[in-house]
């Protein structure tokens, strides 16, 4: 029955339509983005698809068998963890380190697999509780801080190595559990009972197959493959941190379900799986290239992710109809009429309707980025003028072309990093230099060294980038700098010799100095304080957590209560404030060091009308405004973020034309004047202190 | 089909004694009445998208798109504050633009017969990319004087928010019973062919317990911008995983037809009181993830136990 023509030809079909999505992004990209059509491109897309990829690959049998994981991107996390806390802190060599990482994975599958298929609890909600569970014990263990880093460079060669030059060297791991699954799910018993499982639980189990062992299995291998990618995600940034794989979860299914695999189970193929993979990471790498918004990539994703169904779904009612059968197809139990549905002809008639669909979808896909460039054309046509002047002021000869700045962020959508963009915007504009920004839309090490490879393919002249973390990142950024790319890093560090220049604009010692002494001050030198942080595991923050412990010692008096997560949420700021309010009464300070928190922390102190506790942070002065004329947030310390952006921008350009070299005293930035430079580090100024007497002067 | 449900939500309410019992030991402060209050106003959302969730499951569906709706639906509200609309027509306007993109959501499932997981999965990532976009992460400010507290006080709008969430709560436990649209959700969701077949419109029941749950979405999006006076747009991360694991934990089957508000109710209160409870029992915040975890999988281990099905045939059926 399951052999049968119906299966082998659904499969097809659904990978067809999503060929001819991939056939046309691959087209669209290669005449709007450079650098798109090259060998050394599609060898970076593979490299960054392996860890995704892997997960997709171990979802697919299971989304076969109607069933669900959501705890693989946690499972990553927990795995990369115990691989860096083998190898680090128990000394065990490379391979031992791994196996305890693998046998983590294979007993965190083992604990859903028993849920699942020994008591019967539906996979969604066991998949839900051990997401929060892995991730959970991961934080723990390393209290979300530890960063394991140094590992040997052998190790660091599988996820950074090239074979023969240009093959990643991950890429044969991926393709050994690729044809590992494919030998299991297409060419053996057990992958025929596991869609047989999808296809109808009881009727299986009446055909004699052992369900309950059948699931287990594959819910186990699905934890051993997870943490499999955790050790590929580890040897390619060089870090192991509670917080890899993040999010990875919802990427994965999106991967599998555009590949045609139903969520009801009973139908899909590896293939379909490898395909809606590459879709998506084609098409992230080409809006990349081609410089648009990356908040495009989840936009199209989503259209793709519902045009692809709905033509499947068209095509189905279809068949449906003819098996006279109603509109029930979206039912969530299995149905009789999946046997034997549709004919040749039938397909065939449906076949034009889905044409039809895909190249409307198609359209509107390719109309998007058609507007889009050419919005982009024209910003770039507008700025042009204004670009003459400070083109023809430059000492050095400007190039035949416009140069390229690319500029990253460590999160898009954050409003720290959106006024910087102000400044940048500001001095892209004043000497005529092309401005591209982006960068992930959260704090996601992997994501940043993903869209500099995109960037060194693409061929930009100098990169800027603000970095999330420092050993990951310094590998891909040596890389640039070979490829004669000068590289410029600002608001946080990489290693001093994988960039040309670090635009510096207060050290972390700076800050948590500057916090402390202002809380000593509002305290009188004695009392009890609490800090509200971004999310547990953010590196910036644990850094002046660090330095604020270390300055304690020179303040006897203050006592540190707690440290509250806020996961740069306002609300939960505000949650996590009220709180400490009443489970530490003595705390009369709340020191709140990510910039949605002071707001929520000031909401909190405001609406509980305590007036004897004071909030300070590290914020932004607009979204602060209010509070600190209301006399509850006392002091609000930052830089002047769009200085910032401007001083990076115009180093960056300084350092192009040859007006900035290894070695100089100082650099001359525009309206900033000479800027001093200690060593590779041009230092921006001394923090600013906002209080009620100066923030109206500042408006970012 | 209710009648015969497996009632998990004994165990929560288990759980929730228990850890009360902890509290009152260990950490009496927990059960000061501002806590208590401030705990209700901060689960406020969490309740009335779980009641919602509650209908759309109940129907055999999911909707994993609320957390980006809910930040959509509150940039809505405050871009509609500024433009000077009386606060009445703010709030119905909000509502209204959780209802379409529900009502989108709907049609994407019950019309256009895409699963509800991966239509609503779209349209998650759709509307947080988006609101992105156009954003670009700016929040909204300098809104109307009277837009805090919805034009009452901080000391009334408690009384506003939780009469109007007590009294949705109280609908939808009566309705689901005794209306006939509330016998038509258990029937979708039980049996949809014989559902059909007994002459109920399923298509339509299950498209608008999508758009009830987009207009609650937008309703819960309101109540908790109100209680601030600026607005970020990146409210809601995480906020679906929230709201689905408080109805299911409150014994809910995600296969549908089975379940009750009541339920849902206690697995809200349960998972909104952990967290704090953590924090008064004095736990470290590192571990308070894997706690929570914890507890889910402890309250699903004992049903589990508690009910297990006789034959193995049954427990295959149960993994559905």
């Amino acid at each position: 029955m399951i052999r049968g023509a119906a299966t082998r030809k659904t499969g097809r079909q659904g990978e067809w339509i999503l060929l001819a999505a991939l056939a046309a992004e691959v087209v669209i990209f290669c005449a709007v983005a450079p650098q798109f059509a090259t060998v050394g491109n599609f060898f970076e897309i593979t490299r960054l698809s392996v860890e995704l990829g892997l997960l997709a690959i171990a979802l697919t049998p299971i989304l076969i068998t109607g069933g669900i994981d959501l705890s693989v991107g946690s499972m990553m996390g927990l795995a990369a963890v115990m691989f860096g806390v083998a190898n680090r802190d128990w000394g065990l060599p490379v391979p031992a380190a791994a196996a305890v990482s693998l046998l983590t994975g294979a007993a965190g599958g083992a604990l859903n697999a028993t849920l699942i298929a020994r008591l019967g609890i539906p996979p969604l909600i066991v998949t839900l509780g051990t997401f929060s569970l892995f991730r959970g014990i991961a934080e723990g263990i390393t209290e979300a801080a530890v960063n394991y880093t140094g590992f040997p460079p052998m190790f660091l060669a599988i996820g950074q190595g090239y074979l023969w030059g240009v093959v990643p060297a991950q890429l044969p791991i991926f393709a050994l559990v690729l044809a590992a699954y494919v030998v299991l799910l297409h060419r053996s018993v057990v992958g025929r009972a596991l869609y047989a499982i999808g296809f109808s639980p009881a009727g299986a189990r009446y055909a004699g197959i052992p369900v309950g062992r059948r699931l287990a299995l594959i819910y186990v291998l699905s934890g051993v493959v997870s943490s499999l990618a955790a050790i590929v995600y580890v040897a390619h940034l060089g870090q192991a941190r509670s917080d890899a794989g993040n999010g990875y979860e919802l990427d994965a299914i999106t991967a599998v379900v555009l590949g045609g695999t139903s969520v009801f189970g009973g139908r899909g193929t590896l293939w379909g799986t490898i395909l809606g993979l590459f879709s998506i990471s084609v098409l992230r790498n080409g809006l990349r290239l081609a410089a648009l918004p990356s908040e495009l990539a989840g936009v199209m994703t989503g259209v793709l992710l519902l045009a692809t169904i709905a033509i499947d779904r068209l095509r189905t009612r279809h068949t449906a109809a003819a098996a006279s059968r109603g509109d029930d197809v979206y039912s969530a139990t299995p149905r009789p009429d999946r046997i034997g549905r549709g004919d040749e002809d039938e397909d065939f008639d449906v076949k034009n309707s889905q044409v039809a669909v895909i190249c409307a979808a198609m359209l509107v896909g390719s109309l998007i980025v058609a507007a889009t460039n050419a919005w982009l054309v024209r910003s770039l046509v507008s700025t042009a003028p204004a670009a003459a002047p400070g083109a023809a002021a430059s000492p050095a000869a400007a190039p035949a072309s416009r140069p390229v700045i690319a500029m990253m962020p460590k999160a898009k959508g954050d409003p720290y990093f959106v006024s910087c963009r102000v400044g940048a915007e500001e001095a892209a504009k004043e000497l005529g230099v092309e401005l591209i920004w982006d960068g992930p839309t959260g704090l996601d090490a992997a994501r940043q060294n993903e869209v500099i490879d995109n960037w060194i393919t693409r061929k930009v002249d100098v990169i800027a980038v603000a970095v999330e973390n420092r050993g990951g990142i310094s590998t891909v950024l040596r890389k640039a700098r070979e490829r004669g790319i000068k590289v410029v890093t600002w608001d946080a560090d990489a290693e001093p010799d994988a960039r040309d220049f670090f635009v510096n604009q207060a050290t972390a010692e700076g800050i948590a100095n500057t916090l402390t002494d202002e809380a000593a001050r509002l305290l009188g030198g004695r009392g009890e304080f609490a800090i509200v942080t971004g999310a547990l595991s953010a590196a910036n923050q644990n850094e002046w957590i660090a330095f604020i412990k270390q300055r304690l010692q020179q303040h006897p008096g203050l006592t540190l209560a707690t440290i509250r997560p806020s996961d740069d949420d306002r609300d939960k700021a505000f949650a996590e404030t009220q709180t400490i309010m009443r489970v530490h009464p003595n705390v009369k300070l709340i020191m709140a060091i990510s910039a949605p928190a002071v707001p929520g922390a000031g909401e909190a102190v405001r609406q509980a009308n305590r007036k004897d506790v004071n909030v300070i942070g590290l914020s932004l002065p607009n979204i602060n405004k209010p509070y600190v004329h209301a006399g509850v947030v006392q002091t609000v310390v930052l830089w002047n973020t769009r200085d910032l952006g401007y001083a990076t921008i115009h180093s960056a350009v300084q350092l192009l034309r040859g007006g900035l070299q290894a070695g100089a005293a100082t650099v001359d930035v525009g309206r900033l004047g000479a800027l001093q430079i200690r060593g590779s580090e041009i230092i921006l100024g001394a923090p600013l202190k906002f209080t009620r007497a100066n923030i109206d002067q500042f408006d970012f | 089909m209710n009648g015969t449900a497996p009632r998990r939500d004994l165990s929560v309410a288990a759980a929730i004694v228990a850890l009360a019992a902890l509290l009152a030991v260990a950490a009496p402060g927990f059960f000061a009445g501002a806590n208590l209050l401030d705990l209700f106003l901060a689960n406020l959302p969490v309740l009335i998208v779980a009641l919602g969730m509650t209908l759309v499951i109940l129907t055999g569906q999911i909707d994993i798109s609320v957390g980006s709706l809910l930040a959509v639906c509150g940039v809505a509200a405050g871009l509609l504050a500024k433009t000077g609309l009386p606060l009445p027509l703010v709030a119905v306007g909000t509502c209204l633009t959780g209802l379409a993109f529900g009502a989108i959501n709907g049609a994407l499932v019950a019309y256009a017969k895409i699963p509800s997981i991966v239509a609503t999965l779209a349209t998650m990532v759709i509307l947080r990319d988006g609101l992105r976009w156009t954003t670009e992460g700016a929040w909204v400010q300098d809104l109307p004087p009277g837009f805090q507290w919805l034009g009452t006080s901080q000391s009334i709008y408690p009384f506003v928010a939780g009469g109007t969430a007590i009294a949705l709560a109280g609908f939808f436990a009566w309705g689901l019973q005794h209306l006939a649209a509330g016998r038509a959700i258990y029937a979708t969701g039980s049996n949809r062919d014989a559902a059909r077949l007994a002459g109920i419109p399923t298509a339509f029941v299950t498209a608008a317990a999508f758009a009830a749950l987009g207009a609650l979405t937008g309703l819960a999006a309101l109540l908790s911008v109100v209680r601030f006076n600026q607005i970020p747009s990146n409210a809601g991360l995480g906020f679906e995983l929230k709201v689905i694991a408080a109805v299911v934990v409150g014994g809910v089957a995600i296969t549908g037809g089975r379940g009750r508000i009541g339920g849902t109710i206690l697995g809200v209160v349960l998972l909104g009181m952990i967290g704090p409870a953590l924090t008064f029992l004095g736990v470290n915040a590192y571990w308070e993830r894997a706690i929570q975890g914890g507890i889910i999988l402890a309250a699903l281990l004992f049903d589990a136990l508690r009910t297990r099905p006789v034959t193995h045939a049954a427990a295959v059926a149960t993994t559905r």
